[in-house]
């Protein structure tokens, strides 16, 4: 039982320190956290400009500033807006597309292109909005599942661009030492927006309005909400830095296929990623993100095989479905156990 | 006392409650009104009784039997009939098979048929429509057909939510009407109505709930005539004093 | 004009398939507001059963329905005892089965692979290769089988819902479940016997699709498109509408497979399903898919 009833000046009050910037100490603690760690990662390729023998580890952590793109986007539309997306990788999988035919028919780098190939997802995002944002929850997923599905099946069956074998992209013109810096850089810096822009959606008053559709939609719409309006948008927004994401992995890979950029099993590890580190708050999908990888290397380096990964993922996602549906940082906020240092909202 | 309800709070999924510990006893063959603005808990009381809702802490005894935590068919079983607000007919099902699915819990298929047969009876016009789909039915019919369901079971308490909602006036009598011979035939009957002048016209008890709590309750006849009653949740009378009152500057309209 | 009608008759002969397919789906969705994203994996897994059950044991695959469908029927009402209480009756709960189903047909299909690697299947019992003729018309005999069969099944399903007393119940609570549970229903009793009913009809349509597809683990993300566009179509929940609504797309996607080329079929379906979604949400005999 509550121990105050819900009354206007209660809820009223609960938003209101919410929004509140936090006491000046907290701040303080989170500050220096996220600068220090930010400057670790910036100086980190320093490493292997000098010994060589840190591609390995640029990888993963590339790797991971993607996964975190994809968890801290998919967010915006899955976790405060309530709507899940089940083809997230559609987007990532566009702006590889997009980057890539820039790339090879007129050899522009994506790594110029790629807010290009973000904006492209973002129009798509919009699009699809439209069309699908009509219908509530469960109609949506469905929606998105048959959208990467059909992306994949129609790029199958462009001759263009390779169909179903795809098509091989031009190395980028740098010696293998360093080959993997502009990447890495280039990675952590969407990662970096992505993560950003999640968080001044959380503390802005368009997030109030997205969560209060995610609470309850029909409510929201007679608070005055235009929460058609809203959805798209959170869509849209969630789809632009995974394009950006996308363009510059398609370039990481050197080739474009269809199987591998539009595959469910991706767009399931991006909702596995959020839903683990915690849906709707703004670090949970960024270490749901970091977990995710490193699981994933753990298990393929004990078992390879890569049937049995999808089990596990499947496996994972059910059990965290069925007893963890807050995250890691959303049940620990619950029980108020949440380190500063991880509430960034 | 068939039904003794004693200081029940309940509220929906992990919300606030919406009873806030209330009590009410009922009578074998005696009929009962419970009326109170939108939002007092009525149809949440009811709700509670029959199952749909786990009380969060008092207790519903029937039958010398305590039914908290039972489910709606167990409590079924037991003799307590739940008519919705929404009527709950199985839209698709024709009249017939809607009485048929009433009398999903009997065993006996002959003595189904003898009370269906029993049960068009009482409500000809339903007779008539036995074939067609409840969808089809008019907003009275629909009504008969909910408390037809009720007359299958032959239970001990009727339990109706809001019978007139949604209906014009002249159907609503019509209701009204089939509540009374439900009374006449000897049925417990426990009524929640937002009409609160004639649900009361058919009850011998009146119950009275505000913001989740009894407020007043007596012989339903009392409740009608009582001014401070009457002001509150019958709707103000209309009569001549009042009206002269009102041409004048005023400090508020008291009782007659 | 003889062309026309034969692509009609190849696509009816699949309707049969896919609206058997669709059926269980629906069933689950109707009786439990359960979107089951897993339908067409565990019609897979049953598809896989029946191969081996040819390859090893000689088993036609049309008997094999004898023993896929009771296996599948306690596998169905097991999962769903031990997956789906927990979220009794969250705000959220449609969208929770999308997510709990998602998962389950990961973990499906994850397995399927690992236990029978990733080759292409399909059993291949005399009759796939044989046709019959019907004046200027052939009918492919393994489409035909398949589809009369499934019509047979259809029709027992429809009589068991029409005349006993729990096809009854399970009607009722497709309809209006809190009213069945004040009629005394067990409703979460019929739930457990709905769920295993839906996947014996995928243990079915999954014996039928070992000789009429080709298929491997992943496949079953393409029949999901297809089966989820179809009870779109047709409005979740209601069955006759799925029925109605397989064998108008089928018909559809034959069409323009002929047209247009085979690979066009399957888009089909994702096209048709966006279109209704645009057009009109609730398809063409259903209700409202809320969240």
């Amino acid at each position: 039982m509550p121990e105050n009833p819900l009354t206007e000046e209660v809820l009223d009050a609960r938003e209101e320190a919410y929004l509140r910037p936090a006491a000046k100490p907290t701040v303080d603690s989170r500050k220096f956290f996220l600068s220090s760690l930010l400057l670790v990662l910036a100086l980190f390729p320093v490493l292997q400009i000098v010994s060589g023998q840190f591609n390995y580890w640029l990888h993963m952590l590339l790797f991971t500033f993607m996964n975190i793109t994809m968890a801290a986007s998919w967010n915006i539309i899955g976790g405060y807006t309530g709507y899940i997306s089940l083809g997230h990788n559609v987007f990532s999988g566009m702006g590889g597309y997009v980057a890539g035919a820039l790339l090879v028919f007129y050899g522009l780098s994506p790594f110029l292109t790629a807010p290009l190939a973000g904006a492209f997802a973002f129009l798509l995002g919009l699009l699809v909005g439209l069309i699908t944002l009509r219908t509530r929850g469960s109609a949506f997923i469905i929606a998105t599942i048959a959208l990467v599905l059909l992306a994949k099946l129609g790029l199958d069956n462009l001759e263009l661009l390779g169909g179903t074998n795809g098509v091989s992209l031009p190395l980028p013109p740098l010696p293998a030492r360093v080959v993997k810096l502009p990447f890495y850089y280039g990675m952590l810096l969407t990662a970096v927006g992505a993560v950003y822009t999640s968080y001044r959606i959380r503390h802005s008053k368009f997030g109030l309005g997205l969560r209060a559709i995610a609470q309850d939609e029909t409510k929201a719409e007679v608070a005055g909400i235009p929460t058609s309006q809203y959805k798209i948008l959170a869509f849209a927004i969630s789809a632009f830095f995974p394009g950006m994401a996308g363009a510059l992995w398609a370039y990481y890979l050197t080739y474009l296929r269809p199987t591998i950029y539009f595959a469910v099993l991706g767009a399931a590890e991006v909702v596995l990623m959020t839903l683990l580190g915690g849906r709707g708050t703004v670090s949970g999908p960024v270490l749901g993100a970091a977990l995710l990888v490193i699981l994933n290397e753990f298990f393929v380096a004990k078992f390879g095989s890569t049937e049995l990964n999808i089990a596990g993922t499947g496996l994972l996602m059910l059990l965290v479905l069925l007893f963890f549906p807050d995250g890691i940082v959303g049940t620990l906020r619950e029980r108020r156990k949440l380190p500063r240092f991880l509430d960034w909202g | 006392m068939l039904l003794a309800v004693e200081n029940v709070t309940a509220g929906y999924g992990a919300g606030p409650n919406i009873l806030e510990g209330v009590s009410i006893e009922v009578e074998q063959g005696k009929s009962y009104c419970i009326i109170g603005p939108n939002g007092a808990g009525k149809s949440t009381l009811l709700r509670t009784i029959c199952g749909l809702l786990r009380p969060r802490s008092g207790r519903i005894i029937f039958k010398g039997e305590v039914l908290n935590g039972l489910r709606p068919d167990q409590i079924l079983r037991r003799g307590i009939c739940f008519v919705p607000q929404d009527r709950s007919l199985f839209p698709e099902m024709t009249v017939r098979e809607n009485l048929l699915m009433a009398g999903y819990s009997l065993t006996n298929k002959r003595e189904l048929e003898d009370r269906i047969q029993a049960v068009f009876e009482v409500f000809p016009a339903l007779k008539e429509r036995r074939s067609q789909p409840a969808q089809t039915l008019s907003g009275g019919e629909q009504q008969m057909l909910a408390m037809a369901r009720a007359l299958i079971l032959k239970p001990d308490l009727v339990m109706l939510d809001e019978p007139s909602l949604g209906l014009a006036p002249m159907v609503a009598a019509q209701v009204f009407e089939s509540i009374r011979r439900l009374k006449a035939l000897g049925m417990t009957v426990l009524l929640v109505e937002q009409n609160a002048r004639k649900g009361l016209e058919c009850a011998d008890w009146g119950y009275v709930l505000d913001l989740g709590r009894n407020r007043f309750q007596g012989p339903a006849h009392m409740l009608l005539r009582d001014p401070q009653i009457a002001e509150l949740y019958l709707g103000r009378r209309m009569d001549t004093r009042r009206r002269e009152q009102s041409r004048s500057p005023e400090q508020g309209v008291e009782g007659p | 004009m003889i062309q026309l009608v034969q692509v009609l008759l190849l696509g009816l002969m699949l309707g049969g398939v896919y609206a058997l397919m669709a059926s269980g789906l629906t069933l689950i969705f109707g009786v439990m507001r359960i979107v089951n994203i897993a339908h067409a994996a565990f019609i897979l897994f049953a598809a896989y059963l029946a191969f081996w059950a040819f390859k090893i044991y000689h088993i036609d695959p049309m008997v094999s329905v004898l023993f896929t469908m009771p296996l599948m029927f306690f596998l169905g009402m097991g999962i769903y005892k031990l997956v789906f209480p927990r979220i009794g009756e969250s705000r959220q709960f449609t969208s929770m089965t999308v997510l709990l189903t998602f998962s389950l047909a990961l973990i499906v299909e994850g397995v399927m692979g690992f236990l029978y690697s990733g080759i292409y299947r399909s059993a291949n019992p005399p009759y796939t290769t044989r046709a019959l003729l019907l004046g200027p018309f052939y009918l492919p005999a393994a489409q035909l089988y398949a589809t009369l069969l499934s019509l047979i099944l259809l029709g027992v399903l429809f009589l068991f819902l029409r005349f006993t007393r729990t096809g009854r119940a399970i009607r009722a609570t497709m309809q209006n479940r809190t009213a069945a549970q004040i009629v005394g229903v067990d409703v979460e009793r019929i739930s457990t016997l709905a769920f295993g009913i839906g996947m014996a009809l995928a243990g079915a349509s999954g014996s039928l699709v070992s000789f009429l597809f080709t298929f491997f683990p992943a496949k079953h993300w393409q029949w999901i498109g297809t089966l989820l566009a179809l009870i779109v179509l047709g409005g979740m929940g209601s069955l006759s509408g799925s029925v109605v609504g397989a064998f108008l797309l089928a018909v559809v996607a034959a069409y323009l497979g002929h047209f247009y080329g085979p690979t066009w079929s399957p888009i089909t379906f994702y096209l048709a399903l966006f279109l209704i979604l645009l057009i009109r949400p609730q398809g063409l005999f259903g209700k409202k898919l809320e969240a």
